[in-house]
């Protein structure tokens, strides 16, 4: 799931050199997006159980609507706030995106209110027990959807022709430019796909954690955007790596040392990797001053 | 035009500078009277606290608007100040009394309590004590967050701060033994002034709180006009050419981060102080984002414009949100539209943060009160006057060479800079005397450019050696490359191109000039003289322009001509008195009038005793300025000479024309 969203940080930044702070509350509301959807579909609660087609078409139609309605939020962000402020250099375009981001996160919070919502769960409580290891469906199906899309999105960014225009305007969008490619789409194209990453991240968010809220924007978002870092800054296979060990540190160190600590020990890896290994373990393109 | 005459011209004439006294007395004395006129203690405490928040924003505007260094967790210097005093003035902390603490009860920080918990220690530290200790702590935790983040990029500096913005609250939130957690300290003491306490009463803060920021924005005004604001002005603007005209960027990024941080620990105590509580809650990240919104509204870099954004947003916030929606309310109910009925702007504030900071930067990004000064346009004479030549031969001030020296000015042996597998300078040496101009030829991506970042400390060699005046400089920091005396141009122009022309030259002053924070601060006689000298000095080195330059002193840069703009880079080089001048292509974009004009400048300059490196693609130039020519291909010197000698150089027509163009 960090390595969904974290994608979405790295692809935009790939290309903008941009830290896209709206991305975080993209992937709130992409959550609020799929417990509209499922809620509209009659679900709610946890006792609600479909099975076979009916759970397929239903987490289908959830997923639709929470990718597509937050990639067309993500294009409307870059159309509306970011696009008038492309080639100003500075800080300009990180303090756009933290408005942005206030303003989704405002808009939830006084929209739909400040209580965590309840998730429907719509799938069975299937368990199978695998020497020992119980493994229920949810998860099976959290990692399956999880790993098709990321290997969806590596087949799109490698072998089709707007993923090659990517590709390059990520290395040098002045000769992207020169070459033909239309570098204002490839744009729309990165925050379309980035942000409905985050939409599927979401709905992923709210089937396993059974609850959304205003507020799961900001941790999860740093989380991702830290997953994104330890990866390398700008490389996608890096940030599904980063993603994984993420959420193995965040487990783990909530089981060895404390929850309460967990942010700070995520932080902290922030910083240390920024500060020490700058490039991260798949990067290329260092944070530092060239 | 006397250069004299306009020595220090961003002061403005008599007339509005008496206006300007008197605005700001007028200002003030409405501020001091504020309390009595509105005789109700809730409002004055809601201007008190619009007070700390205009303190807190003039802090973050050090960073932020200043040094260009975006800090996202800016609250968590205002958390450090605030329990640095709620520790040590509160019951929070109350170990066992003993000896130890005898000289500190002596000196009245602590006093000794025997009750019901025993025999215990009570810290009771003076507010006037603490203020500037909690706000030299902070200083301390600002060096200590911003050491890691200085290499890093502006977005990456903004998420590293971002993280200790969070790291600090939650450490404290878990640290209940010296915060109490999330219940929040209590029982924190008011201060004390002869004897009065404070109390709960708001008047007395709203004073405290009204001498800081006036305080704060006076140290802040003295700290832009000066060889510090300078510094982190240039590094906003451009950070490699403020490295490369002298400035420590570790030193004044740290600084910045210390004096910033130094104003969010001074309001802290404040703070902490009036509301006699503090809980991690109110230093996180809404905290630092509403700052931000202030400065940005207010305009950044702006002093007077930060103080402004940061009332009228607190002061909106406590005050006209609640009007506001009741009309709104009211509104609703007359036309009968159900939602108008409900709206509670002041639970909206953050959505309303957001649409500032998103409409400021799309449609205001100077703020409200943007920071550039009004510059007069110049009179029809100025701009259709004849340009006059200058000329270095009367300028005094540029560095004399220690004469009683022998052997070559310049050395460089086996110099190597590899790009990972791009070998960019191969195995190049060279050597130049005192006084002399060297030219440096090449095509394009030959490596030109390259020695010179090399030379300047900008890339680092990877191997050879590069002696200045017989000291290695190799693996020198740019910086430290211009104290000993090296100054260069850049091909592409690297001024500051938000600062003025005369700004962009006391820059280039920096590492002759001595004003540190604390002179910048007390601006005493012997500052205020460096501070004129250099910029006597500035006008005089532009005067070698011509009328090209001086008429448009306070311009900024950006809205010069490119041959304008090449002409104030030299300018900027010069005034930091170097015994060598690299110039990377200095005619490029100039017209043959131009060309020749600067030419004879450069040649003058040489006169003068100054030692000159020039990359020239124009051979005209080459042959009439340089007594030698090294030229260079893809990383290797191929041929050095006499220009003549170059000309006849065979494998000099093959690299630099092409195999089959005559030479002409």
């Amino acid at each position: 799931m960090y390595a969904l969203l974290a994608i979405g940080f790295t692809m935009v930044y790939g290309i903008l050199e941009l830290i896209n702070f709206a991305h975080f509350n993209v992937f709130m509301i992409g959550s609020f997006l799929g417990l509209w959807a499922l809620e509209a579909l009659g679900l709610s609660g946890q006792s609600q159980v479909l099975t076979g087609l009916d759970l397929v078409g239903a987490l289908a139609f959830a997923f639709a609507v929470a990718m597509l309605g937050s990639g067309v939020l993500g294009v409307a962000i870059e159309r509306i706030a970011l696009r008038p402020l492309r080639g100003i250099p500075g800080t300009t375009g990180m303090i756009t995106t933290i408005g942005v981001s206030y303003i989704l996160f405002n808009i939830i919070l006084l929209g739909a209110g400040a209580e965590s919502k309840n998730y429907p769960n719509p799938m069975p409580p299937v368990r199978w027990d695998i020497s020992g290891a119980v493994v229920d469906l949810r998860e099976v199906l959290i990692w399956a959807i999880t790993l098709a899309l990321m290997a969806g999105l590596q087949l799109f960014v490698s072998r089709t022709r707007l993923g090659k225009a990517m590709r390059a305007t990520a290395q040098d969008s002045e000769a992207a430019r020169m070459m033909g490619v239309d570098v204002d789409r490839v744009i729309v194209a990165a925050f379309f796909l980035g942000s409905a990453l985050a939409g599927a991240a979401a709905l992923i968010f709210g089937l396993y954690y059974n609850y959304t809220s205003f507020l799961i924007g900001y941790s999860a978002g740093l989380r991702a955007f830290t997953a994104a870092v330890l990866g390398g800054i700008g490389s996608v296979p890096g940030a599904m790596v980063g993603g994984v060990i993420i959420g193995l540190i965040e487990t783990l160190g909530g089981q060895l040392i404390a929850v309460r600590w967990t942010d700070v020990i995520i932080f902290s890896i922030l910083v240390l990797v920024l500060v020490f290994a700058p490039t991260g373990l798949f990067g290329r393109a260092s944070p530092t001053k060239s | 035009m006397a250069p004299g005459k306009r020595v220090l011209p961003s002061l403005g004439d008599a007339t509005t500078a008496r206006l300007r006294t008197l605005g700001v007395s007028l200002l003030l004395a409405t501020a001091v009277l504020f309390p009595p006129l509105i005789n109700n203690d809730g409002n004055v405490d809601a201007a008190a606290n619009a007070l700390s928040f205009a303190a807190l924003a003039l802090g973050l505007n050090i960073v932020v608007g200043f040094a260009g260094l975006l800090d996202l967790g800016y609250a968590a210097f205002f958390a450090i100040g605030a329990y640095t005093y709620g520790a040590l003035a509160s019951w929070q902390l109350h170990p066992a009394w003993s000896d130890f603490w005898a000289p500190f009860a002596f000196l009245d920080l602590v006093a000794r309590v025997r009750g019901v918990g025993g025999d215990v220690v009570h810290f009771q530290v003076s507010f006037w004590l603490m203020m500037p200790l909690a706000a030299a702590i902070a200083a301390f935790f600002g060096i200590l967050f911003g050491a890691p983040t200085l290499r890093l990029k502006g977005d990456y500096l903004a998420i590293v701060t971002l993280g200790f913005g969070e790291i600090v609250p939650i450490v404290a939130r878990n640290s209940p033994s010296l915060t109490n957690g999330a219940q929040g300290l209590n029982g924190v003491i008011p201060p004390q002034i002869f004897g009065y306490s404070f109390g709960v009463s708001a008047t007395p803060y709203y004073y405290v709180g009204l001498t800081l920021v006036v305080f704060l924005m006076f140290a802040s005004q003295r700290f832009k006009f000066s060889r510090v604001g300078r510094a982190w002005m240039a590094i906003r603007e451009d950070e490699i050419a403020a490295a490369a005209m002298g400035v420590n960027r570790v030193k004044f990024k740290l600084l910045a981060f210390a004096i910033g941080a130094s104003f969010a620990g001074a309001t802290g105590t404040l703070y902490v102080a009036k509301l006699q509580t503090a809980t991690p809650e109110m230093f996180m990240f809404p905290v630092s984002v509403m700052l931000l919104v202030m400065i940005v509204f207010g305009g950044m870099g702006n002093v007077w414009g930060v103080v402004v954004g940061a009332l009228i947003l607190q002061i909106l916030q406590s005050w006209f949100l609640q009007d506001l929606s009741g009309w709104i309310n009211a509104l609703g109910r007359l036309v009968d539209v159900e939602w108008l009925q409900h709206v509670q702007l002041a639970s909206s504030i953050e959505l309303i943060f957001g649409l500032i900071l998103v409409f400021m930067m799309l449609y205001r990004r100077q703020g409200l009160i943007p920071a550039s000064r009004r510059v007069a346009a110049l009179t029809t004479e100025e701009q259709t006057a004849l340009p006059t030549r200058g000329g270095f031969d009367n300028l005094q001030g540029l560095g004399a060479l220690d004469d009683s020296r022998t052997g070559p000015l310049l050395e460089i042996k086996n110099l190597t800079v590899r790009f990972g597998g791009l070998v960019a300078l191969h195995s190049v040496s060279l050597s130049m005397p005192a006084h002399s101009v060297l030219a440096v030829i090449g095509p394009n991506g030959s490596g030109k450019s390259t020695l010179f970042n090399a030379v300047t400390g900008l890339v680092a060699a990877n191997e050879g050696s590069i002696r200045f005046a017989g000291e290695e400089i190799a693996g020198r920091s740019p910086h430290v490359v211009l104290e000993r005396g090296i100054a260069r141009t850049f091909q592409n122009l690297r001024l500051f191109p938000n600062l003025t022309v005369l700004e962009n030259v006391l820059i280039g002053m920096h590492a002759r000039l001595h004003a540190g924070a604390v002179k910048a601060l007390l601006r005493l006689p012997r500052t205020q003289r460096e501070e004129h000298e250099a910029r006597e000095r500035a006008m005089e080195i532009l005067a070698v322009f011509g009328n090209r330059l001086i008429p448009r002193v306070d311009h900024v840069v950006s809205s010069l001509s490119y041959a304008n703009r090449r002409r104030c880079e030299i300018a900027r080089a010069l005034a930091s008195r170097p015994k060598l001048l690299l110039l990377d292509e200095p005619t490029a974009g100039m017209n043959p009038a131009e060309t020749l004009e600067l030419a004879d400048q450069i040649k003058s300059l040489n006169r003068r005793g100054l030692s000159i490196v020039l990359i020239e693609h124009k051979l005209d130039v080459v042959v009439n300025l340089a007594e030698r020519v090294i030229v260079l291909d893809h990383g290797e010197k191929i041929a050095e000479g006499t220009p003549a000698e170059v000309r006849q150089n065979e494998e000099v027509i093959r690299a630099y024309l092409g195999r089959s163009a005559a030479f002409a």
